[in-house]
């Protein structure tokens, strides 16, 4: 088989060389910024996610210490929301596990401004989004999984085996009934990683695609994706902050049953 | 050619390919996840959630004490009701043992002015009594003295003109008349 190359080709390909290209993944990449190991075996490099994780922390901080710089019982606008961020996640731990979600609080109040002040800072245009790695929503929902578990068996000893026997079904009916338990459990860290994770991936892809277009189309034609992408920012934002409380009500819902067994 | 459209291939592959799944970023953001989460969660235990929970306790503390002193308030009102209601029944007691009194004191002194008018006007009755009885006796002895004149003057008069039985009789009667209407006179 000849190959040719005619001048239209040549042109096509200059054309396509030049042109924009929609990378709307190019988001997610992952860089490392510091590449540092600890002794030849932990990976503890700096990379683009570690720095935005760093500035959600920060952000959290921020948020916090101006709410409460200077605290008094009667509360100004920013201590009222700071206090209402408290109070929303006391109710939440304390709705769902009760008293004995007390030694939990602080973990799950901190799990819970993590996550969403990651998903906030990923619409910061230029920023990264740290939940939208896998690996990152995954470390948060097995551990936490795990810890339920244990936490079952620290409370339960092996009592807490019946967990993964559902009660008031027929004895024939266990052989099908009890992997099906041990099946749905193993799925709760895949589940609750995978929809925080899909989410904001899905979220940031749009947006992605629908700012290519902002910039590729002509004016006449850029104006409908860019009303888009301001309306979907504010759904993002949405979004951004119910992914972090399903995040965190399934979390409460875990441990609940590794104390209460229902 | 083929070589080409292979890379070409891969090169796309690897473009739309999720980063998301790339392995060697997977032990970094494990670590630092976990460390991060860690590090906020410290942050916000030594910094933020006393602040929080302090902002509260006292706010809680001070709704309690300001519930506290509204019960007490209540309390300290409702005995002042009660006080009060006891005073007035105290003093609706008092205003009655007072009418009562006064009642049974009008009424002795109504009793002892009675008495006293009725011993005044039988004293007065008395003296109007005596005083008529006296006026009685004096006219009496006027009486006496007029029918004492008129008989010696009768009597003057019938030994001066030695006067027939007939003339003494109509004498006499005469004086008696005179008597009778001086009697009438006198009454």
């Amino acid at each position: 088989m000849s190959s040719t190359v005619t001048s239209t080709d040549v042109t096509n390909h200059a054309i396509a060389a030049v042109a924009p290209k929609m990378d709307p993944l190019h988001h997610f990449l992952v860089t490392k910024q510091v590449d540092v190991s600890f002794l030849g075996l932990l990976d503890i490099s700096i990379s683009n996610s570690v720095l935005w994780m760093w500035i959600a922390i920060a952000l959290v901080m921020i948020f916090f210490r101006l709410a409460f710089k200077n605290p008094t019982t009667v509360p100004g606008r920013m201590q009222s929301l700071g206090e209402l961020g408290y109070l929303f996640i006391h109710g939440i731990v304390t709705e769902i596990i009760g008293d004995k979600g007390r030694p939990f609080f602080p973990y799950i109040f901190t799990l819970f401004y993590f996550i969403l002040f990651c998903n906030l800072a990923g619409l910061i245009p230029g920023s990264f989004t740290v939940t939208s790695q896998l690996i990152v929503t995954a470390t948060f929902s097995m551990s936490i999984v795990a810890f339920s578990f244990v936490y079952g068996f620290y409370l339960h000893g092996s009592h807490y085996l019946k967990f993964f026997v559902p009660s008031g079904v027929p004895v024939l009916l266990m052989p099908l009934m009890v992997p099906i338990e041990i099946i749905s459990f193993l799925a709760r860290p895949v589940s609750l990683a995978v929809r925080l994770f899909a989410n904001m991936t899905a979220g940031h892809t749009m947006l992605a695609v629908m700012f290519f277009y902002v910039i590729t189309l002509p004016w006449w034609g850029a104006w409908l994706p860019f009303g888009f992408t301001v309306v979907f920012t504010g759904v993002e934002i949405f979004i951004g902050f119910i992914q972090a409380y399903i995040f965190t009500i399934l979390t409460c819902v875990y441990i609940n049953d590794s104390i209460h067994m229902h | 050619m083929i070589a080409t459209a292979v890379a070409a291939t891969a090169e796309h592959t690897a473009s739309s390919g999720m980063p998301q799944f790339e392995p060697s970023v997977f032990g970094h953001q494990i670590f630092w996840s976990i460390a991060s989460f860690f590090i906020l969660l410290y942050l916000l235990k030594t910094h933020v959630l006393p602040a929080i929970e302090k902002v509260l306790d006292a706010r809680g503390n001070k709704i309690r004490s300001d519930l506290e002193n509204a019960e007490q308030s209540r309390r300290l009102a409702e005995k002042a009701a009660i006080d009060t209601q006891k005073q007035l029944n105290a003093a609706r007691r008092m205003a009655e043992q007072t009418i009562e009194e006064a009642r049974l004191e009008s009424a002795r002194y109504r009793e002892m002015a009675r008495e006293s008018l009725s011993q005044e006007l039988a004293k007065k009755k008395s003296v109007a009594l005596a005083e008529i009885e006296t006026a009685k006796q004096k006219a009496m002895t006027e009486l006496h003295h007029v029918a004492v004149d008129i008989a010696m003057l009768a009597t003057e008069k019938l030994i001066a003109k030695n006067m027939t039985k007939t003339e003494t009789n109509k004498m006499v009667q005469e004086a008696i008349a005179a008597i009778q209407e001086h009697k009438g006179q006198v009454h």
